[in-house]
Formats: structure tokens, sequence, C-alpha cells
């Protein structure tokens, strides 16, 4: 993952703002955003993938109330989704973390 | 991921239990269900086989309810002549569905619906504590 890069990066453009956008943009983003994927693109596809289990034990809920699907069918799904969602949840709860330990850091 | 096929795989043993149990219902339910009229036949008995294949998209092997095939043994015989059904000696045949046999099935069923149920507990805890660790 991308996400040490990414943070010294996201904080070496706080810094260039920092001084009223005088400084030149540190080299460092670019290289960032060069070597590896793009951490909001990372973002995205967690999200999307997420977001496409959470719909599937939303159609199969939807087709039990319906009489169409079978119960064992969206305790799976919906077991699927939760757990997809917790390692989401707990990703990003990880990289604020080590965002906000970054910018702790006394300059 | 294994621990999600795992919970797949169990998901299957329980839609196939849960058939079973629908075929035992039948049968206790029909177990009065005689002739109507003279020559008919009763209610058979049916048995739940299961069907074990292999998953492509899973890769692994799941299990499903095959043909529900009918008892052969004969029926019960019941001494009623005033049945419409009843043939010269007053003998009436009832269906060959012994309610304790449909019983013992019931539990087997019901123990292994069980043991699925807690293999997807089980595995939704170990997903649950490697989601864990993330946390700390």
């Amino acid at each position: 993952m991308a996400t040490p890069s990414f943070a010294a990066g996201a904080y070496a453009s706080i810094q260039g703002m920092g001084a009223g956008g005088l400084m030149r943009k540190p080299s460092t983003l670019t290289t960032a955003s060069d070597a590896g994927p793009d951490f909001s693109s990372l973002v995205g596809k967690a999200l999307e993938a997420t977001a496409d289990v959470g719909r599937k034990s939303d159609s199969q809920t939807a087709n039990v109330v319906s009489g169409r699907s079978d119960i064992v069918d969206v305790v799976t799904a919906v077991a699927e989704s939760e757990a997809a969602i917790e390692t989401l949840v707990a990703v990003r709860d990880r990289v604020i973390a080590a965002y906000e330990e970054i910018m702790r850091m006394p300059v | 991921m294994d621990l999600f096929k795992s919970i797949a795989v169990a998901a299957s043993g329980l839609r196939s239990q849960s058939g079973r149990m629908r075929v035992i219902a039948e049968n206790l339910a029909n177990a009065d269900s005689g002739p109507d009229r003279a020559g008919a036949e009763p209610y058979r008995r049916k048995i739940p086989t299961f069907q074990r294949h292999v998953d492509r998209e899973l890769d692994a092997q799941v299990v499903d309810l095959g043909r529900v095939q009918r008892d052969q043994t004969p029926f019960r015989t019941k001494f009623d002549p005033g049945h419409p059904a009843a043939n010269a000696a007053g003998q009436v045949q009832m269906p060959n569905v012994n309610s304790l046999v449909e019983t013992m099935d019931m539990r087997e069923a019901q123990r292994s619906y069980e043991a699925n149920l807690n293999l997807i507990s089980s595995t939704r805890r170990m997903i649950q504590r490697t989601i864990d660790i993330l946390r700390t």
C-alpha cells in the first residue's frame, strides 16, 4: 500500500500551503503518485467493492422478503458484506491514525 | 478467500438439510393419507438423497439435495371394513410412514443443521478476529 508515501506527500504539500503557496511544491508529491497506485483510486476501489457486496446483501434481503430466495443466502451475503465493511473501516482508521501521527510531528 | 468459501460450503449444507426437513415434514403430515377409493395407493414415504458436486466458482465440494426417492417397503394395512377403499377382507392400505423413524430422521437433520451453523459462526469469529488485528 502507498500509505506512508502518501502521508509524506500530503504532509509536504500542506507544508507548502502553510508558506502561502510561495514555496515551490515539493517534488515528493509527484514521485509518490508516480511510484505506486494513487491512494484515492485505492480508496475508491475499496469503497466500490464494499458497496458492491452491500448491494448484493440488500438485494438478497429483498428477495427473501418477497419469498423468492432462501434465508441462508441472506446470512452468507450479510456476513460477507459485514466483513468487507469492517475491513474497510479498520484500514481507514489505521490510515487516518498514521496521517495524524505525521501531523503531530514537531517541525 | 478460504474463510468465505467455507461459509458458502456450510450454507449449501444448511440448504440441503432444510430440504431434507421439508421431505420429513411431508412424510409426517401424510402419515395418515390413505387411499380415497378402492384400488388407489396410499401415500408412499419419500426418502431424501444428498448429492455432492464440485462448485467451479468456489473450487470446493458442496452438497445439494438430490432426487427424492420413494420408499419401496410394503404399506401398512388397517382393518376398517367401512372405509371406501377397503378390500373384500375389510383391509385398507395405509402409508408406509413410521412416525418414530421420521422423528429420528428429523433429529438427525436438526443436528446436522446445527453443526453447519456452528461452522458458520466459528468462521465468522475467525474473520472477525483477523480484522481486529488491524484495530489494535
